[in-house]
């Protein structure tokens, strides 16, 4: 019940911008369909969840290095630092798993957009979990402005990465569909949970030796 | 009568700031001023206690419970202020209530609503309209609504106008005569603890100086003025601090009744708390 209301004051504190994220999830596939048809689907999907997870994450960490205090007044209380950790986790967890479910809503009402793949969902999950798997325990050490500059370092190099990303769509997924189904899948969800856990545990250890503002 | 408050032997450094051995106890029943200069380590030992800052070794028992096995259970029981800024301004007052009233177990929707209406506090205001007096009362009002035991607090009347001082300090006795166990609060506006305090808490340099009952403290020390000529290096021993001028001399003393023996003609006045800390510090000049 803790971490509910945990995640609702992630939720409260960048209220402003979860309509607009919501929007951006729900725009950028058709978006993608419209202006780059040939872009449609994976990267369509991957922009989508980036976007959102990212920025919703980005303007909660602003908010808290704003409001560097109102951590410690939540620290003060029974809330536990490890609780914290874990609502900013189910925070952007949850973000995915609304980004899905627009993405597959959309697919069924925006022929265009092509069928809703769990494989999709699967690949989304991992990447996901390996971006906020290293984003957040490197925040949790180094603090919002000093990961700010790490990742504004990642992003100048985007350039020479973005090639490759383009080449996303020529990505060959079926060796998945080689395997069988449920064993691909299910190897990578949990390669991505295990992820998760080893961040989770990475960020409460960082965050439960911190001392705070 | 126990002690709701234990700390032994409280260590904790960083750059160039130690606390070292901190050792004090809050008796219950009592309202406790823990007092020192700026930078004296009151912030800091707080911040220890609540488990904010890591502590480097020592032992911290509330209500005879070792506070890193039971962190959750003793901070349900206790209310905390902190300095000035602790919220997420740009939520309103209902929201930011939202996510700290679902911290505690016995937390009072109505004892809520009791002290936004005593302080006249619009539930839908956001917190970032607030002057710093109102959102000091938005704070108590968070930390009292939930049957603390405890109250903690840092710095609760530094920036307020007396009126806002006084009403605040009423709060904390009517507290106290409602159940309250203890009230621990940190300042350097000693003229506050004059009023309310029973004990109190000097610190400096990150040493605890003293813990003495208030009154004890008043009736001990003694401001004595007299002729400097009178004065030998033996009677100056006899002071905790002396400042001297052509004409006259004035000092502190815990001994007065030694001074008086050798100035049977000086003039002797009570104390404030704030003459006290200044001549433990050293830094008293009347």
């Amino acid at each position: 019940m803790m971490l509910f209301h945990l995640l609702k004051k992630e939720v409260l504190i960048v209220k402003k911008y979860v309509l607009i994220m919501l929007a951006v999830a729900v725009l950028i596939p058709p978006f993608m369909l419209w202006r780059a048809p040939q872009y449609t689907g994976v990267l369509g999907f991957m922009l989508s969840v980036i976007f959102c997870v990212f920025m919703l994450l980005q303007y909660v960490s602003l908010k808290e290095y704003q409001f560097p205090k109102a951590a410690t007044l939540l620290c003060a209380t029974p809330y536990s630092r490890k609780m914290i950790v874990l609502s900013k986790y189910i925070f952007c967890m949850a973000t995915y798993v609304v980004c899905c479910a627009i993405y597959g809503i959309e697919t069924l009402v925006i022929p265009g957009l092509g069928s809703c793949d769990i494989k999709l969902f699967v690949l989304m999950l991992f990447i996901t979990s390996v971006f906020i798997g290293v984003y957040l325990p490197v925040q949790y050490k180094l603090g919002y402005e000093k990961t700010k500059f790490v990742f504004m370092v990642v992003i100048m190099a985007s350039p020479f990465i973005l090639p490759l990303l383009m080449k996303m769509e020529n990505v060959n997924l079926d060796f998945l569909s080689l395997l069988s189904p449920i064993l691909a899948y299910g190897e990578i969800t949990l390669l991505s949970l295990g992820l998760l856990i080893i961040s989770i545990f990475l960020s409460m250890r960082f965050y439960s030796s911190a001392d705070l503002a | 009568m126990s002690d709701i408050l234990k700390v032994e032997n409280l260590n904790k450094s960083y750059g160039n700031f130690t606390l070292a051995d901190v050792t004090f106890s809050l008796p219950e029943g009592c309202i406790t001023g823990f007092i020192g200069i700026n930078g004296a380590g009151k912030t800091t030992t707080l911040r220890a206690l609540l488990g904010l800052t890591k502590k480097q070794s020592g032992n911290i028992q509330f209500f005879g419970l070792e506070m890193g096995k039971n962190e959750k259970q003793i901070k349900d029981r206790i209310g905390i202020v902190l300095d000035d800024g602790c919220f997420y301004e740009e939520l309103s007052l209902a929201e930011m209530k939202s996510i700290i009233s679902s911290a505690y177990t016995a937390w009072s929707d109505q004892d809520f609503k009791r002290y936004m209406d005593l302080f006249s506090l619009d539930p839908k205001s956001k917190i970032n309209t607030l002057s710093k007096g109102m959102k000091m009362k938005y704070a108590l009002a968070l930390a009292l609504s939930h049957n603390a035991e405890l109250l903690i607090m840092d710095e609760p009347t530094s920036g307020l106008d007396p009126l806002i001082r006084s009403q605040l300090l009423k709060v904390l006795t009517d507290y106290m005569e409602n159940g309250g166990k203890g009230v621990f609060f940190s300042t350097h506006i000693t003229s506050d603890l004059d009023k309310i305090a029973d004990m109190l808490i000097l610190i400096n340099n990150g040493r605890i100086v003293f813990q003495e009952e208030k009154d004890f403290l008043l009736d001990t020390y003694r401001i004595v003025k007299g002729d400097v000529n009178a004065l030998t290096d033996e009677i100056r021993k006899l002071f905790l601090s002396i400042s001297e001028t052509a004409f006259g001399f004035t000092g502190i003393t815990k001994r007065a009744a030694e001074v008086q023996s050798f100035f049977p003609d000086a003039i002797t006045e009570r104390p404030t708390i704030e003459d006290i800390m200044l001549a433990n510090i050293g830094g008293y000049k009347k």
